[in-house]
């Protein structure tokens, strides 16, 4: 199973390698703030994954919404959760740009209403960091269009928390120590036991 | 004190599954046997290390969790791969000394065994900090590089050195690459069980651990520390000297060529560390790559091992039948200078197909580099043979650090232009190769001594004082320089090969 998912990523690898060229890409200039987006999370606000749950609506708010077919929701990584993270870094080109990392929901969107909610338990597998709301609106063809965000466009205000879900449990502190000490102590018996065995000879 | 003269002490004829010289060190190589104490110790000391190397470098595939778990920065990473093979630096100099006065089996299972704790920890790991140390203190298990080229270095014929070291650093330092691919499949399996990612990844660190643990008391009750026999038996029965640590210690640092080889081997070995812990970073920033498929091209990089660095120990053992010792180093200067090179060309690539095709060159060039340096290592000393090591060994994981820092801390260097002026540094620090000179030998630019009585056994019993050659702590020194002949290359007239005669009026 391993074997066959390295073949996978072995020939994904090679068509990559062999079509270098890009398509055309989107740049985040390029989108209008056409979308209101509100969330229950305060400013400042600390949520538990597993527990805690975000109810978000967004409402049209521009001219010419024809081409909107569906809203994708994100959850998105404040800029102090950003720096010295490479991997979250913000790039224009939304093709390579890793602000957001999780979507929430993409939900289809309704011409008549013009707007929608969606409550959202955190799950437990959320990263500790501090994020904010943001929405996109895509076409037909999986293009975005346009976008809005719980927040301002320097992402200063209306932040809030994810607090950490470790994954540390007790039972795993008590194995480490208990498989440390038998590792050790053994060790140190057979060394001894040899010793004595050898002095015995 | 009553040591008896070597030719009243008649030994009963032991029996070795392999052909064997004056020293019973193995003179032919068997892959599939287990034969007690060549094989049996060749297959220990490789496996042993393997398993240290999956443990040191068991984090690096997890690190995309691992950094959301614990909240860690692009410095916290950066730290704790550095810290990782900063501990064995001074391990590597410490376990060298400790073969030479314990033995490696005593000195390589009690190291295992007490730095599986930190491997076991590291599943409880909550903070940067704690990230860092266990990282650090895990690292410390790839001293026991040392202890297996220590060990094949005591099992192995001059002939045969470069071979057997080579393919034991080899298929250990295979390790760092297996993790690549070991780690992720342990983690996916445990997170399809049911458990949450974030105490998946935690539950995966035990299996390097166990692995650890088992090794290390494999190799105790299994492994036997010379051909003869076990170092403490040995030394109960009068058959080797017990070793004064402060003159082993003293003859190994004053030897110039160890710390030659300790800076040139920081540009081998080291530069193979330093790839290892940036190169699928490299490859998924540059190429925007999926991590798992810049793991796959991580892992390729350290699976070459698997006959990069014992081909580095063949091509030397191969040279060295014609050209000797001299032929020794100058493919191992040029090997590593062509590996410099392509680290350069590396840096200037810019498309995804010419990097794999460079990084796949650049890995077998290092990693030769590597094997061809412990092909020269066992002539350096006979006597403090650990100490060499484990400076040779330490000087790998400095170049580590230095590489690292320099280049890789911080955002003052693109990785590119990191790789190529990395490439730069190898070309330099490689040169200092010329400068080793074996008086019976010769070196690159040199030609062996015009003082024709200087041999092999006035290099090697310089390392013991006359009161020592008195009492006859010498004699497997003087069988070793025997045998070591072979390094004159095919123009030396092989001069007879009994015992060598125990005069103890040799010209210094």
């Amino acid at each position: 199973m391993a074997g066959r998912r390295i073949m996978l990523e072995l020939v994904s690898l090679l068509v990559i390698c062999i079509s270098q060229t890009s398509h055309g890409f989107t740049l985040f200039s390029s989108l209008n703030r056409t979308l209101a987006v509100d969330s229950s999370a305060t400013a400042g606000q600390v949520l538990k994954p597993g527990e805690d749950t975000i109810t978000v609506t967004w409402a049209y708010k521009g001219t010419d919404d024809s081409s909107y077919k569906t809203v994708e929701i994100h959850l998105c990584y404040a800029p102090i959760s950003q720096k010295d993270r490479g991997w979250r870094r913000t790039a224009d080109n939304l093709e390579k740009d890793k602000t957001c990392p999780l979507l929430v929901v993409a939900s289809p969107y309704s011409p008549s209403s013009r707007n929608g909610s969606f409550v959202w338990l955190v799950e437990e597998d959320v990263p500790p960091a501090t994020y904010f709301i943001r929405a996109y609106a895509l076409d037909a063809g999986r293009h975005r269009l346009g976008y809005g965000q719980t927040t301002d466009d320097e992402k200063a205000t209306n932040l809030f928390e994810v607090v950490a879900v470790t994954g540390r449990h007790a039972s795993l502190a008590i194995a480490s120590a208990c498989f440390s000490a038998f590792s050790v102590v053994s060790f140190a018996g057979l060394l001894t036991a040899e010793k004595i065995g050898g002095k015995t000879m | 004190m009553e040591i008896e003269p070597p030719e009243s002490v008649v030994p009963p004829p032991a029996k070795f599954a392999l052909p064997v010289d004056s020293e019973h060190m193995a003179t032919e190589f068997r892959f599939f046997s287990i034969a007690k104490p060549h094989m049996s110790a060749f297959h220990l000391s490789w496996v042993s290390f393997f398993t240290c190397f999956v443990s040191s470098f068991a984090a690096p595939p997890l690190i995309p969790i691992i950094r959301d778990d614990l909240n860690l920065t692009a410095t916290d990473i950066g730290n704790a791969g550095i810290a990782s093979v900063s501990g064995a630096v001074f391990a590597r100099l410490a376990l060298g000394a400790a073969c030479d006065v314990f033995g490696p089996r005593l000195a390589s299972s009690s190291l295992i065994i007490l730095t599986a704790p930190a491997v076991y920890f590291t599943s409880i790991a909550s903070s940067p900090v704690s990230f860092l140390l266990v990282r650090f203190f895990a690292g410390f298990s790839l001293a026991t590089f040392v202890s297996s080229q220590f060990w094949t270095s005591c099992m192995f014929s001059a002939n045969l050195v470069g071979t057997a070291n080579g393919l034991s650093g080899g298929w250990g330092n295979l390790g760092g690459g297996a993790t690549q691919l070991i780690m992720p499949f342990v983690f996916s399996v445990i997170r399809d069980i049911g458990a949450v990612k974030f105490t998946a990844w935690r539950i995966a660190f035990f299996i390097p651990a166990l692995l650890q643990t088992v090794t290390a008391f494999a190799v105790l009750l299994c492994g036997q520390d010379l051909p003869d026999g076990n170092l403490q038996r040995l030394h109960k029965e009068g058959d080797k000297p017990k070793e004064d640590f402060s003159k082993v210690f003293y003859h190994g640092i004053s030897n110039y060529r160890g710390w030659i080889l300790a800076l040139t081997y920081g540009y081998c070995f080291g530069v193979e560390l330093t790839v290892d812990n940036i190169i699928a970073e490299y490859f998924y920033d540059r190429f925007d790559l999926k991590l798992s498929t810049a793991g796959i091209i991580a892992a390729t990089f350290g699976l070459a091992n698997l006959f990069s660095r014992p081909l580095g120990g063949v091509l030397s053992d191969v040279v060295a039948k014609r050209f000797g010792m001299r032929g020794r180093l100058w493919t191992l200067w040029t090997v590593q200078t062509i590996g410099g090179i392509l680290c350069v060309i590396l840096g200037r690539m810019g498309s995804l197909g010419a990097s794999v095709a460079v990084i796949v060159a650049f890995s077998i060039f290092c990693q030769a580099a590597s094997g061809l340096t412990y092909s020269v290592v066992p002539f350096v000393s006979r006597r403090s043979l650990g100490v060499i090591s484990g400076m040779t060994g330490g000087g790998g994981n400095v170049g580590a650090v230095v590489t690292q820092l320099i280049f890789f801390k911080g955002s003052r260097y693109s990785k590119e232009r990191g790789i190529t002026l990395m490439g730069i540094m190898i070309i330099c620090c490689t040169l200092p190769i010329c400068l080793i000179y074996f008086p019976q030998w010769g070196g690159m630019l040199c030609g062996p001594s015009s003082n024709k009585s200087f041999a092999e056994e006035d290099y090697y019993l310089s390392e013991w004082s006359s009161l020592e050659k008195d009492i006859g702590f010498h004699h497997e020194s003087m069988k070793f320089a025997s045998n070591s002949r072979s390094e004159r290359g095919k123009r030396s007239v092989i001069s007879t090969t009994g015992a060598a005669s125990i005069s103890p009026s040799i010209q210094v």
